[in-house]
């Protein structure tokens, strides 16, 4: 062999090895990417599984209402769901139909409030608000509506289903919705068949409308006037509609409403839980026994927990007409005053 | 990707980039630990899934199915890319696909801005509306880019003491 045959042969040798060389650096390189991208099918993969069957196991309960306990209708407009003379804790719920975060709250617990409630494990509180009662229409007039129709329901013992299917139907945030013929609609899909239901949800949307349209321009300039920003803030809504009354804006057509007294449930709610750990800061709010739930509220499980760890509880409320038949407890017909 | 380009010079390096040499390693495995520690507080907040799905939506961008498939999936993923920063496996890939998604996270925010939302991004905890006025793109695009920097360090000197890579032999 030549030299230059020896060479070559080396050269090529070498050549040989950086490319062996190579080719172990790119599988070791592809083992070590396969083996993360493994870590994150498991982590993410089984995450995915674990917690879509979670909420399999919380939705359950969804739509079962033929099993839920009676629904006593309250004094301040609010709806409790527990069996009769049941010794449990109380859970009380702060939501506005059209906040979007109450949705999810709903989507994610309230199949398993109503179970808790219909096990005799919970006495559940539905408190609905309107935290978007000053806001910008359609915000406000969707908000009211809402909740204005939902306690007509409760008028017929339909408040959970009437809840739920507001829920389902939310429209999204600064889009007209809630609509009247839908409320009507929905009120016979939750099995209410009494014409003064639609009636009602008719008389109670008129009402939205002047508050929304006429009313609160005229409040609010009024008090921009004569007030500052921070003595406005301060009063509240309903604070406000009592200034307007003594100071020449006439709010008289709010009288017996639905509308007002969901806007003075609002306002007791920031009375009742004024300071402190327990403050009201919007919706959703769940307090247990009167203790704020955190996070933990934006889960079945989270919430199973908390009542089961939790004594029995107090409803804070009296039942509007104790005995009486559904409709005795309805306020009489609002007067609509353009 | 060239995966040895740190193999040791034969010339005497000057004094600078041997401080350099010798520190870097350390910088990274903290770019690491601190990635690592975001992601995985960042994944837990956005706990339980029904949270993290209202962040989601609260940016208008997807219809209600994916939103709720990304705020099913998003925080898990942050766990995976948290765990294997930790672990330092596959290092440099995983820190150019953290990068990737503060990069996401960035754009995300910029247009939510660019619409007018008032949004909170849902970065950390519960997003969703915030009242007018409220809003922090600034701080939370600003944020996003310092973590962009972590990322960024960990996927162009991926070398770094306590990593599973170097049982592998690779950035030794």
């Amino acid at each position: 062999m030549g030299k230059a045959a020896r060479e070559a042969s080396r050269e090529r040798l070498k050549q040989e090895r950086e490319r062996a060389k190579k080719r172990a650096a790119r599988a070791k390189m592809l083992g070590v990417v396969g083996a993360a991208l493994a870590v994150v099918l498991v982590v993410v993969g089984g995450g995915y599984l674990f917690l879509s069957q979670q909420r399999a196991q919380e939705q359950e309960f969804a739509d079962r209402y033929e099993d839920l306990p009676p629904q006593t209708l309250q004094q301040d407009g609010s709806v409790v769901l527990a069996g009769k003379g049941v010794e449990a804790p109380a859970v009380e719920v702060y939501a506005d139909f059209q906040c979007p975060a109450c949705k999810q709250f709903e989507n994610a617990s309230g199949p398993t409030l109503q179970q808790l409630a219909a096990e005799g494990e919970a006495i559940v509180h539905y408190r609905p608000v309107s935290i978007f009662a000053q806001a910008e229409a359609p915000l406000s007039a969707n908000s009211l509506r809402g909740a204005a129709a939902a306690r007509a329901a409760a008028d017929h013992d339909a408040f959970v289903q009437y809840n739920d299917l507001l829920f389902e139907n939310q429209p999204p945030e600064g889009s007209e919705g809630f609509a009247v013929e839908d409320l009507k609609q929905w009120g016979e899909d939750a099995g209410i068949d009494d014409p003064e239901f639609a009636e009602r949800v008719e008389a109670e949307s008129k009402v939205v409308a002047t508050f929304t349209d006429d009313y609160m321009p005229r409040l609010r300039s009024a008090a921009q006037e004569q007030l500052n920003e921070s003595e406005i803030q301060e009063m509240g809504l309903a604070g406000l509609i009592e200034w307007g009354g003594d100071n020449g804006v006439d709010g008289s057509f709010l009288q017996d409403t639905y509308v007002k007294e969901v806007i003075d449930a609002t306002a007791a709610v920031k009375d009742r839980y004024s300071s402190g750990a327990n403050a009201f800061g919007g919706t959703p709010s769940v307090y247990v026994n009167g203790e704020k739930m955190g996070d933990a509220a934006f889960s079945g499980d989270g919430v199973r927990d908390a009542v089961q760890q939790a004594e029995p509880g107090e409803v804070s409320t009296e039942p509007l007409a104790a005995g009486a038949g559904a409709d005795a407890g309805a306020s009489p017909e609002p007067e609509v005053s353009p | 990707m060239d995966t040895t380009h740190h193999s040791a010079t034969p010339t005497e390096p000057a004094a600078a980039p041997r401080r350099w040499a010798a520190i870097q390693p350390w910088l990274t495995l903290l770019a690491r630990l601190a990635l690592a520690g975001v992601l995985a507080w960042a994944a837990v907040s956005k706990l339980p899934p029904a949270l993290s799905v209202q962040s989601v939506e609260a940016y208008q961008l997807f219809s209600p199915g994916v939103a709720e498939f990304i705020g099913f999936t998003l925080p898990l993923l942050e766990l995976a890319f948290a765990l294997l920063l930790l672990l330092g496996l596959a290092t440099r890939y995983v820190g150019a696909a953290s990068g990737l998604l503060m990069v996401v996270f960035i754009a995300g925010i910029v247009s939510a801005w660019a619409r007018g939302l008032d949004i909170d991004c849902g970065c950390f905890g519960t997003g969703g509306q915030v009242a007018e006025g409220e809003t922090s793109y600034g701080l939370d695009i600003a944020r996003d880019l310092g973590f962009l920097a972590l990322a960024a360090l960990i996927a162009i000197r991926p070398r770094s003491p306590l990593a599973l890579d170097r049982l592998f032999g690779l950035y030794r």
